[in-house]
């Protein structure tokens, strides 16, 4: 595969162009990637100051109350944006609601369990506990089984 | 609201349901199944279908009054029953309120129905029965319980994490079977037959050691096992139970179903205290 770099100048925003003679499943991997990287990182906000954090290093976007809260492995964050603005904006493959008040990154699950009571209880990174809805169970299944069939 | 509106039209489809079909019900069992002399008195909505007993239209006074409270209280509940997979909605603690609200209302509406309509002759059965009602409770909430692992176990499949023990971990006790197998059953056979070809009347093995020494001890140290390498596993007891159970009628009589518990009983306490110990000491691999 040839990789080629064209500088236009006044260009306001990078674009990618595949050319290839037929589809493929490799193919369509690498769109789905570089889609991926594409995507739009989060603004977030810590007191005054304003970062704007790639996708991948969130853990979980939750309403606190107050407002809409993001948290990565290390800080949370306030986020000036609602839940379903957020659920817009991130990768639906990769984020997926699980109550009413929550967004996961599935990629950041490293445990599940059922209580004798029904409650599921997600933990994300080994360490952050949240608790799954159970009207939410069918969407999450629908959007893992979309990840996989997109990866194979 | 719209949810709430439909739970509201199938409580009243099924209250209609219920009053409708509960003297049917009663005319039908009346004729089935009581003396003639205790046979409904009131025929009110077809010639031959009696629809009250006779105790319920003596105690009304009339057969008709009788009649319309026998369908009211059907009706309340087919329509409580109606609502019954309501409490399953949500989890956690609002699932087990929900479901104790939900079992007085059933328990309460039932017990209106075989005390107020006189179906039982003695109000000290009604315990019975709702303890009866109380075990298909319980039965539903396991097999709810059970579908929900088996989703959680989807979920974690596909979210490339182990999917974890089986259902009430009945693979895992699975390996224990030949040992409560031999316990409970070639055990007491063989004893039994060592016992007859004795001189004394007595059957010692099968009447006293097996019972008193050799099935708490063999339930108790499999239950240990077992606990400490899987954990907690229900269907442990139970299937030591079962097990012994055509022991007991097929060597024995009914006196002797404590030799069921005998062994189900350690078995219980062995698994927890397995359990414990492996919480207590972790092994590498356990954690």
């Amino acid at each position: 595969m040839k990789v080629k770099l064209e500088i236009e100048p006044g260009r306001q925003e990078p674009e990618i162009i595949i050319l290839a003679g037929a589809e493929s499943a490799e193919l369509d991997r690498l769109v789905q990637e570089l889609s991926g990287l594409a995507l739009d990182p989060i603004p977030v906000w810590r007191g005054d100051q304003t970062r704007r954090l790639p996708q991948g290093d969130f853990l979980r976007f939750f309403a606190d109350g107050k407002g809409v809260s993001a948290q990565t492995a290390e800080e949370v964050y306030a986020v000036r944006l609602r839940l379903y603005e957020l659920e817009e904006r991130l990768d639906p493959r990769r984020f997926v609601r699980i109550s009413n008040s929550e967004i996961v990154n599935l990629e950041m699950v490293t445990a599940l369990d059922l209580s004798l009571t029904g409650t599921i209880r997600m933990t994300l990174n080994g360490t952050v506990t949240v608790y799954v809805s159970r009207r939410y169970v069918k969407k999450i299944k629908e959007t893992l089984n979309l990840g996989r069939r997109e990866r194979t | 609201m719209k949810k709430l509106s439909g739970w509201s039209g199938r409580a009243l489809l099924c209250f209609l349901l219920g009053a409708s079909l509960t003297p049917l019900a009663v005319g039908l069992l009346s004729t089935m199944m009581l003396p003639a002399e205790a046979q409904a008195l009131g025929s009110l909505w077809a010639g031959s279908l009696h629809v009250v007993t006779p105790a319920m239209a003596e105690a009304f006074g009339s057969a008709g009054l009788a009649a319309l409270v026998q369908s009211l209280l059907g009706g309340l509940f087919g329509a409580v029953v109606a609502v019954s997979t309501l409490p399953f909605a949500d989890g956690g603690r609002e699932l087990v309120v929900r479901s104790l609200a939900h079992f007085c209302a059933t328990a309460l509406s039932f017990s209106a129905l075989l005390w107020v309509c006189r179906w039982l002759d003695d109000p000290r059965f009604i315990p019975l029965w709702v303890a009866l009602l109380a075990l298909l409770y319980a039965l539903i909430w396991l097999g709810r319980w059970v579908g929900w692992y088996v989703e959680v176990m989807q979920l974690r499949t596909l979210l490339g994490l182990d999917p974890g023990p089986t259902p009430l971990k009945w693979r895992e006790t699975l390996p224990y079977l030949p040992f409560v197998l031999l316990v409970c059953d070639l055990l007491p056979l063989v004893f039994r037959w060592v016992d007859r070809t004795f001189v004394v009347d007595v059957p010692v093995l099968s009447g006293l050691i097996l019972p008193y020494l050799l099935l708490p001890v063999a339930g108790f140290c499999s239950g240990v096992s077992l606990g400490k390498r899987q954990g907690v596993c229900p269907l442990y007891p139970l299937a030591c139970f079962v097990c012994y159970m055509p022991m007991v009628w097929l060597l024995f009589n009914g006196s002797a179903l404590f030799h069921c518990f005998m062994v189900a009983i350690p078995a219980l306490m062995g698994n927890v205290l397995g359990w414990l110990y492996r919480r207590a000491v972790p092994k590498k691999g356990n954690v």
